[in-house]
Order: structure tokens, then sequence, then C-alpha cells
């Protein structure tokens, strides 16, 4: 019964993950400009070496970390806030947060990018109209504000799948347990931190798990909103691996960088499948 | 039965069989004898030239009713990473449309089929020597010149006049260059003073390719890398003034300058010959009226005193691991050099310049004269420079387009930026 299984997944996952660590030991262009050969563990060294890689690997993580847990905080607010309006109008507001994830990411990127145009974007618009700034900022082509532009999008998009989990995990607590501490005068702050907040945590960590690896793998956005520039200050591992893969053609070198890029991944997955199990 | 009625049965039952077979087979013969050519191109991808080459390519099957032609449209920004890959995989197309760098990368593979036993001595004196000259790799031939699309300095002589400059007088000089965009950014703050790529990719190097000529720098060097010289530094400062006093507008492909020209938000733009097509598509402004607005000159000099330019015309490869190569040429000669196809495509919307000596009918030969197209065919098509085109040019194209972008947006040192390209392209 098992096999069929087996026999699948070794072929879907097992054959591209054994070809891509035989090819990070090669000297591999697609070109063919080169011979392939076996290099060993020099792409690995050269990894260690490369300034481009770590600058990479720091960006993945703060675009990771910090989007997941600001779309996590937003979420988590949205649904403390809609919480107890109920009826047409509950169900309208809750229709309304969850169309930002309803839209194609591609047709995200493209929205955000032209709406922070330095000239005739519409942030910098009203940015301009309610004397917040004094000149157009050119929100994606500025080394230190382009990784925190791209970073809102993600979070505009990612905050509904949040508010959704939670909102289902809000709505599963007993009333009785509710009711109880009120009866011994917990209010506000009070209850959600101390109730309500203890029956959210596996919800809000098997949320975030989710969210880490498909913001880590996350690409359409970056590419189609600043193809990793400007310089390389929203370069994150994936695109990074997509311009040594597709415009230098060194397969071998990208599927280094893949190996670790999956080793990482595999970390998290781990972590997921444990709080899985927690949960 | 009788003899003689067995013998009319099996007359009329061999009849009917030999019918039967001729029908069948004769579709068959029929098929055998056309050929089918796959074409991957970009034209079919976009809006402005899918009509055109789609018609080239109907005209070219009423003519050739024994070659058939499968086009397989790719976007320009995807093609080259396809065949790459179709070559490796051994699944090439026939046919394909190529330009500036890609057509040297795809080259590289050693899978593009040398043209020099194809071509004789007739259509090689009626195409341009130097299209055909910088189509040269290891020796050969590899493509076949089909637009020819240089960049010029396009300049709106409204938005010229009103900042108070000569509209007849486009600067010659990066100091008047300099000097207009100033006047221009005060008179008129809405418009963007020069229209440039900025972008990191192959195509934004080969566009910014003349103007780090300009300054003398080379950055890939003729033998090795020299990003780290004070010609590159000169050039990277003066982006890095361009973008601080807001006369370019940092990460536009040129592609996103068009539409804002043809609404006369751009000054001066660095762009092919192709833009007057696409600025007259968007607003539907005669020829008489465009003249009167636009002009295009070569680039200001910079500091080593010369104008440069960049051919980004497009180009026609054969496979050699396709297996109709005589119809293959046929199908690339029609659509280079056949006056249906250069009335049609060539110079049908989004139009570039034929790559051939004379025009083939003097109703062609009339299209050609206009400022425009005498000012790319006299004046600027001299001052082109091919970049050192090849694998090094795309790997360093990420590298350098990356230090262009922290010079034009970042706060580092220039000398930090060049260094650091020096440095990745050393390590490639």
């Amino acid at each position: 019964m098992v096999l069929p299984s087996v026999a699948v997944l070794a072929i879907v996952v097992g054959y591209p993950v054994v070809y891509t660590l035989l090819l990070s030991t090669q000297d591999y262009n697609l070109l063919g400009t080169t011979p392939e050969r076996f290099v060993g563990a020099d792409n690995y060294r050269k990894l260690l070496e490369d300034p481009t890689f770590w600058l990479s690997l720091r960006n993945t993580a703060i675009y990771t970390f910090g989007s997941v847990a600001i779309a996590a905080l937003l979420g988590l607010a949205l649904a403390l806030l809609t919480e107890n309006i109920g009826g047409r109008h509950g169900r309208a507001a809750r229709a309304l947060l969850l169309t930002p994830w309803a839209v194609p990411f591609v047709v995200v990127a493209f929205l955000f990018r032209y709406m922070y145009l330095q000239n005739g974007g519409a942030i910098n618009a009203l940015l301009l109209a309610t004397n917040v700034i004094d000149a157009p900022i050119s929100w994606l082509n500025v080394s230190s504000l382009a990784l925190p532009a791209v970073m809102v999008t993600n979070v505009w998009t990612m905050t509904p799948f949040f508010f959704l989990l939670l909102a289902a995990a809000l709505a599963g607590i007993p009333n009785e347990v509710i009711e109880s501490a009120r009866v011994d005068r917990a209010r506000g702050a009070s209850l959600i931190v101390h109730v309500k907040l203890p029956f959210l945590r596996n919800a809000l960590l098997v949320s975030s798990l989710l969210m880490i690896i498909a913001n880590f793998n996350d690409f359409a956005k970056i590419w189609a909103m600043t193809q990793g520039g400007p310089g390389y200050s929203t370069t994150t591992l994936v695109v990074y691996v997509y311009r040594l893969a597709f415009e230098n053609f060194s397969i071998g070198y990208a599927s280094a960088i893949g190996v670790v890029w999956l080793l990482l991944l595999l970390a998290f997955a781990v972590a997921y499948l444990r709080a899985l199990r927690m949960s | 039965m009788s003899r003689s009625r067995r013998s009319d049965r099996l007359v009329v039952a061999f009849a009917a069989a030999a019918t039967l077979v001729l029908g069948i087979a004769a579709p068959r013969m029929a098929a055998a004898e056309t050929v089918t050519i796959t074409f991957a191109n970009w034209a079919a991808a976009e809006g402005t030239t899918k009509p055109a080459i789609e018609k080239v390519i109907a005209d070219f099957e009423a003519a050739h009713p024994d070659i058939k032609i499968k086009s397989e449209a790719i976007s320009f920004s995807e093609i080259a990473r396809q065949l790459a890959l179709r070559v490796r995989a051994g699944n090439p197309p026939d046919v394909a449309q190529l330009a500036g760098n890609d057509t040297f990368l795809i080259a590289a593979t050693g899978k593009l089929e040398p043209l020099s036993g194809y071509i004789d001595a007739k259509f090689k004196a009626e195409l341009k020597p130097d299209a055909l000259n910088s189509l040269q790799y290891q020796g050969k031939l590899i493509a076949l010149p089909w637009t020819l699309a240089p960049a010029g300095l396009w300049y709106d002589k409204a938005i010229l006049q009103k900042a108070g400059l000569d509209p007849e007088k486009p600067p010659k000089t990066i100091d008047e260059l300099t000097t207009a965009m100033a006047a221009i950014r005060k008179t008129q703050p809405d418009v963007i003073p020069l229209g440039l790529d900025t972008t990191n990719r192959p195509f934004a190097l080969q566009s910014n390719w003349p103007w780090m000529a300009t300054f003398g720098a080379n950055p890939l060097g003729d033998a090795k890398a020299s990003a780290d010289s004070p010609q590159m530094k000169a050039y990277l400062g003066w982006m890095r003034d361009l973008a601080k006093n807001r006369y370019i507008d940092p990460g536009r492909k040129i592609g996103e300058f068009r539409p804002l020209a043809a609404q006369d938000k751009v000054a001066f733009i660095w762009d092919q010959v192709l833009l007057q097509g696409v600025i007259q598509n968007a607003n539907k402004m005669s020829d008489a009226d465009f003249y009167k607005r636009w002009g295009v000159t070569t680039q200001p000099a910079g500091p080593s005193g010369k104008s440069y330019s960049f051919e980004g015309g497009h180009q026609l490869v054969m496979f050699a691991d396709g297996k109709q190569k005589k119809a293959a040429w046929t199908f690339m000669q029609y659509v280079a050099a056949s006056p249906a196809a250069i009335a049609d495509y060539t110079l049908g919307p989004g139009a570039s310049l034929p790559p051939l000596v004379r025009m083939p009918n003097a109703e062609l030969a009339k299209k050609l004269e206009t400022p425009i197209f005498e000012a790319f065919t006299s004046r600027i098509i001299p001052t082109a420079t091919k970049p050192p085109y090849g694998p090094a040019f795309s790997s360093g194209a990420s590298a350098i387009m990356a230090g262009v972008q922290q010079a034009v947006t970042g706060s580092e040192s220039i000398d930090q930026i060049a260094a650091s390209i020096q440095q990745q392209l050393g390590r490639r």
C-alpha cells in the first residue's frame, strides 16, 4: 500500500533533490561554454566567501521574519477588533479584510510598484497632499527604503491569512471560558493576554511557520517590484539563485546555494511538524 | 457467372481499390512535400508587432506553399533563457529572433548554424557591411541582420523651448546636457529631464555602455575587468549627480518612459529608432506633428570627446540541429530583405531601419526620407559601438548594473562602489 506513495515521492521529490546535490558538486554551465567537471566542495567554499550570498541571506531573514511578524500582529489585531461585530456589517467587514488575499501576487506587486512611483505614484501624491513629505520619494529606488517598501506590500497580502486563521481560532474559544474569566473581572487587555492569547498560541505558531516557509520562497513579488535592486538591497536567496542560474547560467554554483536554502527550509519544516504534533 | 462479368467485377474492384489507395495517399504525398519551420520570436508576443509579423508569415506561406511556419511567441526578456534550455535539451526551434547580447550568448553554445555557407555574394552585397561584420562570432557569421535599431538622444522641442532653450540646438556635450536638464527641472518640475534605463539586466548595460564609453570607461576591459578606474568612477559620479538633482527617474525600464514621452513628460530620452512608432501609436500624432515636436541627435560627448551609440536591432539565427535548413534560410531571407516584409514589418508599427544598402524599390526608399531616419542613418549609426558581447557580458551585467544602481540610489562612496564592482567581476 505504501509502495506507490514512496515511488511517487522518490520521483517527484527525491530525484530533483539528489540531482541538485550532484550539480552542486560540479562546475556546470548551462551554455556548455566550459566542460562539466567535478569540483567537490568548491562551490560551497566559494559561497562562504561570496558577500552577495551573505547579503541575500540577511535580506531573506529580514523579509521573511519581518513580514510574518508584522502580518501576524496585524491579523491578530483585526481578528480581535472584528470579533464582536455580527450580522451583515460583520460579514461585509470580514469579506473586505480578506480581499487582499484573493488578489494574485503578481498583480499586487505591479499595483504597489505603480503606487510607489516617484512621478505619478499614488503614495507620493497622498503624502504630498497631506504635507507629510515636501518632495516625492522614490520608494523602490532608495537602497534603504526598497526592502521595507516591498515588505509593506507583502504584509498587505499576508495579513488576511492570519486574520482568517486567528478569527476562526477566536471563535473556537469555549464561551464558558470567556464567561468564567469575566466573572473573575477579567476585561479588555487582561482578557486578551491571559485568556484569549493562550488559546491562539497554536494557531499563531502553525500559521507563522507556514508563512515563513512561503516567504522564504517568495520570488514573484520581489522580482516584479525591484528585481532584487537597487543594487542588492532587495536581493533574497531565491532572487540570487535565479540570477545565477538563468542570467549567469552557473547551474553548479546556483545548486550549491539551493542546497543551503533547502537545508534552511528543512529546519523550518521540522519545526512546523513538531508544532502540528503539539497542537 | 460468365467470364466477362467476373472480369468486369475485377476491374471495378481494382478501380475502387486504386481510388481508395490514391485518395488516402495523395494528401500524404502532398503533406510529405510540405516542411514546417518553427520560428521562436517576440514579435508575435508584443501587441505592436504581432499583426505585422503574422501578415509577413501569412504572405511568406502564400508565396511558398511548400513551407509552413509555426510561430512560437516568447517574450523579449525570456527568449535567451528559453533558447539556452531548449538547446541543452536538444529541442531548439529552426529559426529564432534574437538581439544584442542574447545573440552572442546563444552563439556561445556552439549550436548556431554558421550562415556563411548560405549567404551568396549577391545577397551579401545587398546587406550593410557593418551590420554583417558585427555579427561575426569566432570568425563565423552567426546571424542575419533583420532590423537596425540604434539609440539616439531624442528631445522634445516644446519642452526645450518652454525651458528657454533653443529647440533646434540640442546639447552636444555632457556639460550642455546638464545645463539643459537644470533649466528643464527648474521650469517644468513635472517633466523627467532624461529617460535612461537603470534596471539591472543585460539590456540596461547595453543601453548604458555608450554613456560609460563617452567617459572613457570600459568596465569589462579587453583582457580583464577594469571597473575600478578613474573613468568608471567619473561615469558613476555623473549618474549619482543625475539622480541627486532628480534629472533621471531611476528603476524604470526604457519601455516605461515611452508612454510618458508620448504625454510630453520626458524632455530627453535615450532610446532606439523605434520610439517614433511607439509615441505615434500612443498619441496618434501625425508624421508632420511628430517631426515638429521631436528631434533626435547623437549622444552628447563626455570627457572622451566622442559620442557613442549602441545597435539594438534584431537578428535571425538558424539552429544547427534543425532538419530543414534550406527552408529555414529561405524564410530568413524573405523576412529580412523582401520588399513586402520590409514594408509590413521593418518599416511598419514601431519602425526600425532595414539592414540593406539600398531599398529594393523607390516606394520603400521614399519611406526612409524622414528627418528621424536620416539623422539615424547619417549621424547616429556611425557612432555605434559594440560592447564585448558573450556570456561574460551577461554575467558581468548584474554586477555592473547593481553598482550603477548603488551609485544612483545609495550612499556608499563612488570609490567603494567601483571597488565592489571590480571585486565581483574578478570573482566570475
